[in-house]
């Protein structure tokens, strides 16, 4: 069995007609995407073994993205912040219930272990790595390196997103693998980022969860 | 000069299809991954890879490269947006060790694969 058996998900894409976004991600080899401004859930026909989740992406001034989160806690809603300043960043890993901080900038440890305590995967944005060049490039690279080394140490959960906006962004799950590699990441973390992690974020989601290690028998 | 077997360069072939809203013309495709790979990489991991395309027909193409280095091409690949103002996103399909394995295995089946839905509507 080849280590890209696994069931693949991309967790943050916007893009403009969910359906063929759909057939590329199917075509790609991808078992599920996550929209972050899907209006209705009728009306698109799904390939065959796909789905699509509803997600939200929250903006919000940091003061007020605690109560943003709260609002979507309960529901099945996949919760993503675009992380960026050190205040936004600060705000978003200590609220409990946020699924995904995605590219925080500036990481470091009182972040990681709020981030750990709150079981907030992380998201690396390689949609950054393909549209960008040169200086901006390098910069990003330089900030996943930094949040890769945090994450190892305090085992954060690490997701892997394309942040597509059309179906020419998304990319194959080798390729992310390829990608992620730019920055030291290996093939087997980024495998689990893009299977593992996803699949446990879906479960948390789903309602018979109750709690982590309650299960209805 | 015919070079001795063993001093020759190992090299591996990379099938690729093309998804993009356009037709893309061959020298472009060639200029844009020879500047991803030099943008990624910069002249000294560009001259190991050692990229050169090797043939390039509308949706399908094969791209040569060292063998150690296919890992490197694939983010090269990967890492091309848009050509001379298409949007594009390259997949590859397969790597082989051959043209013609690349070609059969991989290019010839995709499009095996793709008459397939069809055929099933017929029965």
């Amino acid at each position: 069995m080849s280590k890209y058996d696994s069931k693949f998900y991309d967790f943050f894409t916007h893009p403009d007609s969910p359906e063929l976004m759909a057939a590329g991600a199917k075509k790609y080899g991808y078992s599920g995407i996550v929209v972050t401004n899907l209006k209705a859930n009728e009306g698109i026909i799904l390939p065959d073994d796909f789905s699509i989740y509803k997600g939200v992406e929250i903006q919000a001034k940091s003061s007020r993205i605690r109560e943003e989160i709260k609002k979507h806690r309960d529901s099945n809603i996949i919760t993503i912040v675009r992380g960026g300043e050190e205040d936004i960043n600060r705000a978003s890993v200590e609220s409990d219930g946020l699924d995904i901080l995605l590219q925080p900038s500036e990481f470091n440890n009182v972040l990681a272990k709020a981030a750990s305590d709150n079981s907030i995967a992380i998201g690396l944005n390689l949609g950054l790595l393909i549209r960008l060049r040169g200086d901006a490039r390098v910069r990003e690279l330089k900030n996943m390196r930094i949040i890769l080394k945090h994450a190892r140490k305090y085992k954060l959960k690490m997701i892997l997103t394309s942040d597509s906006s059309s179906v020419y962004d998304l990319r194959s799950p080798r390729e992310m693998v390829a990608l992620s590699s730019l920055f030291g990441m290996t093939p087997f973390e980024a495998i689990d980022a893009m299977s593992i992690t996803p699949e446990n974020i879906l479960r948390r989601k789903s309602p018979d969860y109750i709690k982590e290690g309650i299960e209805i028998i | 000069m015919k070079t001795l077997p063993t001093l020759r360069e190992k090299k591996r072939y990379i099938a690729f299809e093309i998804n993009s809203g356009m037709a893309i013309i061959r020298q472009e495709l060639v200029r844009e991954i020879s500047n991803s790979i030099i943008s990624l990489f910069g002249d000294k991991g560009a001259s190991e890879i050692n990229p050169s395309l090797m043939s390039f027909e509308g949706r399908f193409g094969i791209l040569r490269c060292a063998r150690e280095k296919t890992n490197e091409t694939r983010a090269g690949l990967a890492c091309i947006n848009n050509i001379h103002g298409i949007l594009v996103s390259i997949h590859v399909l397969g790597i082989s060790g051959t043209i013609k394995g690349a070609t059969e295995k991989f290019i010839q089946q995709s499009l095996v694969k793709e008459s397939e839905p069809e055929k099933r509507i017929k029965k």
